[in-house]
């Protein structure tokens, strides 16, 4: 096994020192122009997906190679466990792939670590094990498409999802790509095998192979209905974003009108005998848009950043990036890059309770002055003194998501409630805010599209529009209120406008119905590990009953197709029942796993071709 | 004890509607070297492909060195030396490394044997795979099995697409390795002349099946070749006894047939013939002549 090892090290020695070379360089010469351990997240994606499909294009060229059945042959044809050459070649991958993928990013992190001031934590230390790990899901991935029949193999790219997909942040994002690894890892040993169009015979193998197929089946399903229904849509001209009048009522209308409209389409159902007044008002007024200021909280620890985590400060000279570790600012000159320090809170420097997101100021500070957004906390940077003040504290439990100036006071969203404080105690002093009102808002962030608010002689007018998620079955029924915050803190809701959806239940529930079980799984894979997101709340609507009874129809249909395949399939009476009750539980994409995974019994020809006699 | 290396019963593999093993029963017995022909199609590949595992039956069973081909564990892998006319191995690896690693992988590592074998070749240990000649591959192939110490050998082919010199250094170093002398060679091939130089048995698979297993010399023997003056047509193809392949040149029909004694004289006399005259064969020529007699051609043909 050694030899084999050593054998395909030496094979791909010259292409792996010269992707390391390559790799290297390019990371340098980015250092040089940007910090890298804090860049948006996309280019973090950019970079994992670029890993892992290097890990790809490897796998499917090594195992590629030894694919021709002479080769084959001539490879598993030794005193050896197919396993061990199994470990042998894709071992000898594995290490090239650390060498090309994750060597670079480690030396670079050493590089800003050592010879610059720039923040390098632990979850930055971590990024090289990410890299390898996902080029490594990519390579294993390729390395299986390789092995058993093409029309099922190809199914072990789908792993690679798995990564993609998973909402778990830092080391528990690692355990899921380790999870990934860990499976295909066991998919390629079970495909590892002298006859490669064998079907799986053991249980625990035929898992193995059958789950990773028969997601990517439901995945196939879901783009096909997906894409397949918006071409068709787009070709008739009928798709509810593409038409120039959009549906009446529905959701598209509502996003589609002008925070005035908004509020005007909403008010028109009200019956609250101020409504006509506040009609006027609405046309009179500026009326001011909310939005959070942040897509996802950061979670400390995180190997990529949701959100910025520096910010610079002009007047100062100084740019501040968050360490998780230290949990404070890091701060160093950006001209010349001397480090300046770290930056808690107040005068005893204290670390903050989450990563901290700056934005802009709060209304009457000064320019450079920065608001940092940290959990349930509001902090004001203070860039004259170079300090930093708690000014706004939720209640526990709280995610603080934006601010805005409302005329000449301060609106505070979260993703339970608008608050609103008086703007003259913002400039006052650097005393914690009180709110002067809390507006709970109906719905889950995660639904709220558009908030717009007015402000009245008594209080304000404010608008939640709730169409997020309207073409999908994540969010809420879509609706909007329009809710009435009286000065002295009361809230009365003003209406209640329901919004017709656009797209018909079949589309919205396209990742449903095709299997229920696999919706499920894949539910229950993308958030294990992860810690739950307040920005993804949503309070989705109840399933309709069209919806479930194609379900159960499809599920009815695969069992009864199961019943007819698998007479025309080798399996045993236990693998046969087995097949069935998965097809009927799991619907259409078991029911082409079974398909796929297995070939017809090969039966004797009507007509007996029949040799003639010596 | 049965001391057959290969066997076969009722062993059958479609793909699809067409079989390329037909209810195969094929006993092999340890010991000799033994030759199997057949023309393209005839099943060799698939039987080999069977009985190292690499393709299932259809049904009927294989055995090879007494376990079912579907069954063999490493330890028997390294009992079966196997070489194929493409002679695959790494090509950038150099000589040297491969050897190094055939050893420390065979725990039956005959280095007399490799080095009797690649003696016969100007190969040296520094080179690369790459850089060797198809004929020194083909060498160096053969000396890596040969010193596997196996106790089956089977080539399939192995000397395809190889030049005559090529070829005869590859013959002569099977030929006079002592390692062929402890283990049963299974040869498989298209050219005769090799076939009539190394083979004991003659094994001829047609469609699938087996059409005949002997002693090369005892099948030409079967086989003979009539040419007869006949002044007109000659007797209908259908009407003549064991024919294999009838030809007219310069006027005289000749004619190969299977299992005919001087009765077949009697026959072409009895059909007009004016002199008749029998001439043995050669194996080339009986085994194209028996092969070519159910060649499938097109119906007008």
């Amino acid at each position: 096994m050694r030899d084999l090892f050593k054998a395909e090290l030496l094979r791909f020695r010259g292409w792996a020192l010269g992707a390391f070379a390559v790799h290297l360089l390019v990371l340098l010469f980015f250092t040089r122009l940007v910090d890298l351990a804090q860049q948006p997240v996309f280019v973090y994606r950019v970079a994992g997906g670029v890993d892992a499909l290097v890990g790809v294009l490897l796998g499917l060229y090594q195992v590629g190679s030894y694919r021709r059945p002479n080769v084959w042959l001539n490879l598993l044809h030794r005193p050896l466990a197919p396993g061990r050459i199994a470990t042998a070649l894709l071992g000898a991958g594995m290490v090239w792939l650390a060498v090309a993928v994750a060597l670079p990013v480690l030396l670079a992190a050493a590089y800003q670590a050592g010879l610059t001031a720039r923040v390098v934590d632990l979850r930055h230390w971590l990024l090289p094990l990410a890299a390898w790990s996902l080029a490594a899901c990519g390579y294993l991935a390729g390395a299986g498409c390789m092995l058993g029949r093409p029309r099922s193999a190809i199914a072990a790219l789908v792993l690679l999802l798995v990564p993609a997909a998973s909402q778990a942040s830092g080391a528990w994002a690692l355990l899921m790509q380790a999870s990934a690894l860990a499976w295909l890892a066991a998919m390629v040993t079970v495909s590892f095998k002298p006859d490669l169009s064998a079907p799986p015979r053991s249980v625990p193998a035929t898992v193995l192979l059958a789950l990773p197929l028969q997601v990517a089946v439901y995945v196939a399903i879901i783009v096909v209905v997906q894409v397949g229904a918006q071409v068709i849509w787009m070709v008739q001209g009928t798709h509810p974003n593409n038409t120039e009048t959009p549906p009446k009522g529905g959701q598209n209308e509502t996003e589609r009108m002008t925070p005035e409209q908004r509020m005007l389409t909403g008010l028109a159902v009200s019956t609250a005998p101020e409504a006509p007044l506040w009609r006027e008002q609405v046309a009179l007024s500026d009326v001011v848009a909310i939005a959070p200021d942040l897509d996802v909280v950061p979670a400390r620890g995180a190997l990529t950043n949701a959100a910025p985590v520096d910010f610079d400060d002009p007047a100062r000279g100084v740019r501040w990036t968050f360490s998780h570790d230290r949990m404070r600012l890091s701060g160093y000159r950006i001209a010349g890059g001397r480090t300046v320090g770290t930056l808690g809170v107040g005068g005893t420097n204290a670390a903050f309770p989450a990563p901290t997101v700056a934005t802009r100021g709060l209304p009457g500070q000064p320019k450079e002055d920065r608001s940092l957004l940290a959990g349930n906390m509001l902090y004001h940077y203070v860039s004259e003194t170079g300090q930093v003040f708690p000014r706004i504290r939720l209640p526990h439990g709280e995610w603080l998501l934006g601010t805005a100036p409302v005329g000449e006071n301060l609106a505070a969203l979260s993703n339970h409630a608008l608050y609103f404080f008086d703007g003259r105690d913002v400039v006052a002093s650097e005393n914690l805010l009180r709110p002067r009102q809390r507006m709970p808002i109906p719905g889950g962030p995660g639904g709220l599209h558009n908030l717009e608010l007015i402000e009245l002689v008594d209080g304000y007018l404010v608008s939640n529009a709730y169409t997020s998620y309207d073409y999908t079955m994540a969010g809420a029924a879509p609706y909007q209120t329009v809710t009435w915050v009286h000065d002295d803190g009361r809230v009365t809701l003003a209406a209640r406008r329901p919004i017709t959806f656009d797209y018909p239940a079949w589309f919205r529930y396209q990742s449903w119905w095709p299997s229920p079980v696999l919706y499920g799984l894949r539910q229950g894979v993308s958030s294990l590990f992860a810690a739950p997101d307040p920005m993804q709340v949503a309070n989705p609507k109840p399933r309709p009953r069209s919806v479930l009874w194609l379900a159960a129809t499809l599920m009815l249909a695969s069992l009864l197709a199961a019943l007819w395949l698998i007479r025309r399939r080798a399996l045993s009476l236990p693998g046969q029942v087995a097949w069935v009750v998965a097809c009927g539980a799991i619907g259409l994409p078991a029911l082409a796993s079974l398909w796929l995974l297995y070939s017809a019994c090969e039966r004797a020809p009507r007509t007996r071709l029949e040799p003639a006699a010596a | 004890m049965n001391n057959h290396v290969i066997e076969t019963r009722a062993l059958t593999k479609r793909y699809g509607a067409k079989l390329a093993l037909d209810a195969l029963d094929l006993s092999i017995a340890a010991g000799h070297i033994h030759a199997i022909v057949g023309a393209n199609g005839a099943g060799k590949s698939t039987l080999f492909r069977i009985l190292l595992g690499f393709l299932p039956p259809s049904s009927g069973s294989a055995r090879i060195l007494g376990r079912d081909s579907q069954q063999l564990t490493p330890e028997d892998r390294g009992r079966i030396g196997f070489v194929n006319e493409e002679h695959t191995l790494p090509n950038w690896m150099r000589v040297s490394a491969v050897a190094d690693m055939q050893r420390h992988q065979y725990p039956r590592w005959n280095q007399r044997a490799y080095d009797e074998v690649i003696g016969h070749y100007h190969v040296l240990p520094e080179q690369k795979i790459g850089q060797l000649s198809r004929g020194e591959r083909a060498g160096f192939n053969l000396a890596l099995t040969l010193a596997q110490g196996p106790e089956l050998l089977v080539l399939d082919e192995p000397t395809l697409g190889l030049d005559v010199v090529a070829k005869r250094a590859f013959l002569e170093s099977l030929m006079y390795s002592s390692a062929t002398e402890s283990c049963t060679v299974i040869y498989c091939s298209h050219q005769m002349e090799e076939i009539e130089r190394v083979a004991e048995n003659l094994i001829i698979l047609e469609r699938g099946r087996l059409a005949h297993m002997s002693a090369p010399e005892e099948f030409c023997a079967r086989v003979t070749h009539w040419v007869a003056d006949i002044p007109f047509a000659g007797p209908p193809p259908a009407g003549v006894p064991g024919l294999l392949q009838v030809q007219r040149i310069d006027g005289l029909h000749h004619y190969l047939v299977l299992d005919q004694d001087e009765d077949f004289a009697q026959f072409l006399r009895g059909a007009g013939a004016r002199t008749v005259q029998c001439m043995p064969v050669s194996l080339d020529r009986a085994v194209n002549g028996f092969l070519a007699k159910n060649h499938a051609m097109p119906a007008a043909a």
